[in-house]
């Protein structure tokens, strides 16, 4: 059996279907992975040891285990004990905490790299400690750490492939529908790659412009 | 176990990897039933997500009618079996992918398939069936209009749904997670063939029954065993031995034991 | 949560677990193979090598490595490569994890040769001479610890694996759901092993950086 990639312009829309919905779930995941890793990263070295504790296990409950082991988790599991989780929504949690772990131990370091001195002349100026971490500190720190964060959202992106095992019809599981019915793996796995390679261009451009940008406010 | 011979055996395939783009064509083989005599192994495939037909037990083993369907015809041919599980829509493209050399894997027997792959059989009769929840508030066709419908990818289930109108077809990957799903009440309605649940059903392992369909025809199905096209010589080897076991009553003492009674 | 069922399979999800770590080793070693000779490439002075370098870091890193799995278990054979799910495993993830090495390598090699191999030439040794005995050196310690980053990675990633068929871990905990419909109890069974070796394999990686760092 050859290569034919004439098969592949009949399901060129679903790609391109699934090609959105990978974006779609990518930003939404990035953004939670973004906020969730600010308040893990707050949590990790500010809370009390009673909240601390129990998050650091979570936290490495989360680095130790695979993403897609946490998704089937998330999906299949959860419901069992009644929390019910519609598939996109469950792909989006997943991926967002998943990397929201991750982003918090940057931010942590980036906020290490701050605090001396800033914290203490915040609190100085009669800020309460809560104001002084909120608006001295995270910012600082979450501007120092743009770049590794940006690379785990590139992560973010190919990672979000393995939502289609939890059944969300992004563009991995839409170019398995379409070899489902024309056997041909090889030219749609390709596609999809092609599609997945052009989004992750879009991004890493997306990001360099964000950083840019941040570079020349500071 | 693997061992250090396969890390060469991978050092190797990952040269050739590297001059297959230059363009390397497939020789032309002479009938695989040779091959496989000469290996001694035919390596068979299914979704082991299947029961009775095709599921892992306790001790982690592939068992079930299919892998003992499967077993039977290897021993006929005087070959030992392999047993090799895949997701169901990835199947027939391993076949063609040469990553095993039969499907026994409760396979219905479509024009569709026969376009691509050849069927030995048929080795046994199935139908579609619908189920619902128990209690549920479904009682016909015509009350699935607008409900969630769960069905396994790649399935001639699935198809069919598609083109129902009205229908939130949902896909999934096997029997097992749309059991689960129906249980969890994500989905309203399975779409599947109607043995594995009836004996679901009948060892209670989920409180669900089945919507009378009898209004619907042409919704009997036969299952097949797929091979690569171009085969005559293992396709008659293997419909021989099939047709062998059915006259001697293995086929039945099989089925017997997996599936409760005579399912031609 | 039925413990029952987790004693009764304990066994066979630890001759899984043997898998996992099978997969991890080889594809680690298959990685680093993969992650020397594309730093190679991207450091020398070649153009054409360094364009086969970055196109190759950029396309793998540019792609899910599921993708890239499904290409070579189930595209391959449309080509002409013919791999057992095992290989095309050990393969796939190598090359995968061999592009983010390559990275992980290559800014070890920038991050010490500024200066020190102007001065290594200075005193009279040839460019690889330089490179050999003077920068690859202080390379390899900077490199621990990034390189253990990839190969944690590494040992998660080998979860793909069970969509190309590989009776791994979580192939294993997909099994036995098709037969059991405990998902939540075969997970954890899962998810724990993996933790296990990750935590083993973190403790070898701090033993070995402590090690270098000392000299």
């Amino acid at each position: 059996m050859g290569l034919d990639f004439a098969v592949v312009p009949e399901y060129l829309d679903r790609l391109l279907l699934g090609s959105a919905w990978t974006i779609g779930i990518t930003l939404a995941a990035a953004a939670l992975s973004f906020f969730g890793g600010i308040l893990f990263a707050v949590i990790a070295l500010y809370a009390p040891a009673v909240i601390r504790w129990p998050f650091k296990t979570f936290a490495w409950l989360f680095m130790g285990t695979p993403l897609l082991l946490q998704l089937f988790l998330i999906y299949f599991g959860l419901i069992q004990i009644g929390i019910d989780l519609p598939a996109v929504v469950a792909g989006i949690i997943g991926l967002g905490l998943h990397f929201a772990v991750y982003n918090s131990d940057i931010i942590q370091a980036g906020i290490r790299a701050v605090d001396k001195g800033q914290y203490e002349a915040g609190r100085t100026l009669g800020l309460s400690q809560a104001q002084t971490i909120r608006k001295i500190i995270v910012p600082q720190a979450v501007r120092a750490v743009v770049p590794p964060i940006g690379n785990n959202m590139i992560a973010l992106l190919k990672d979000s492939a393995l939502v289609s095992v939890i059944g969300v019809t992004e563009l991995t599981l839409s170019s398995q529908l379409a070899i489902s019915k024309t056997f041909r793996p090889f030219e749609f796995y390709l596609a999809a790659a092609a599609c997945y390679y052009v989004i992750n261009l879009a991004l890493e451009a997306g990001l360099h412009r964000i950083e840019r940008r941040i570079q020349v406010a500071r | 176990m693997k061992t250090i011979t396969n890390l060469l055996k991978s050092a190797l395939a990952a040269g050739v990897m590297a001059v297959a783009t230059l363009g390397v064509s497939n020789p032309v083989q002479a009938d695989e039933l040779d091959a496989i005599k000469e290996s001694g192994v035919m390596r068979i495939a299914m979704s082991g997500a299947y029961p009775p037909f095709s599921f892992v037990n306790e001790q982690n083993e592939v068992v079930g009618f299919d892998p003992a369907i499967g077993a039977e015809i290897s021993k006929r041919l005087g070959v030992e079996v392999e047993i090799v599980t895949t997701a169901w829509d990835g199947i027939i493209g391993g076949l063609l992918a040469n990553k095993y050399d039969a499907i026994v894997g409760s396979m219905s027997i479509t024009d569709e398939r026969k376009k691509v792959v050849d069927f030995v059989g048929p080795y046994y009769r199935m139908s579609r069936g619908i189920f619902v929840k128990q209690g549920s508030d479904v009682a016909d066709l015509a009350g699935l209009k607008g409900r969630k419908i769960g069905v396994t990818l790649g399935e001639t289930h699935e198809q069919w749904a598609q083109e129902q109108e009205g229908w939130d077809v949902r896909t999934y990957k096997g029997l097992p997670e749309l059991l689960l799903e129906l249980d969890n009440g994500r989905i309203d309605a399975i779409v599947t063939d109607d043995i594995p649940v009836l004996l679901a059903i009948r060892e209670n392992v989920n409180a669900i029954t089945q919507l009378d369909t009898s209004g619907l025809a042409g919704i009997a199905d036969q299952a097949g065993i797929a091979i690569r096209k171009g085969n005559p010589e293992l396709h008659k080897a293997m419909q021989a031995a099939l047709d062998a076991m059915q006259e001697d009553g293995t086929y039945l003492t099989i089925a017997e034991e997996w599936v409760g009674g005579d399912i031609r | 949560m039925d413990f029952d069922l987790i004693l009764r399979v304990f066994p066979y999800f630890l001759q899984a677990a043997v898998v996992t770590i099978e997969l991890s080793v080889y594809s680690t070693a298959f990685g680093l193979i993969c992650g020397a000779l594309g730093t190679y490439a991207r450091l020398s002075r070649h153009k054409l090598l360094r364009a086969v370098g970055t196109a190759y870091v950029s396309v793998i890193r540019g792609t899910p490595a599921l993708i890239q799995l499904f290409i070579l278990y189930f595209g391959g054979p449309q080509i002409g490569i013919q791999l057992d799910a095992f290989e095309a495993g050990v393969i796939g993830l190598g090359v995968n994890i061999g592009a983010y090495m390559t990275e992980t390598m290559r800014g070890a090699i920038v991050a010490v040769d500024k200066g020190q191999t102007e001065a290594a030439r200075t005193l009279g040794l040839s460019r690889s001479q330089a490179m050999r005995k003077v920068v690859l050196p202080q390379a390899a310690r900077l490199m621990i610890r990034p390189l253990g980053v990839n190969i944690n990675a590494q040992i998660k990633g080998t979860a793909l694996v069970a969509a190309i068929s590989v009776v791994e871990l979580t192939y294993t905990a997909q099994r036995y759901i098709g037969s059991t419909y405990k998902p939540f109890e075969m997970f954890l069974l899962a998810g724990a092993l993996y933790m296990v070796i990750i935590y083993v394999v973190g403790l070898g990686i701090t033993f070995l950086d402590g090690k270098v760092a000392l000299r």
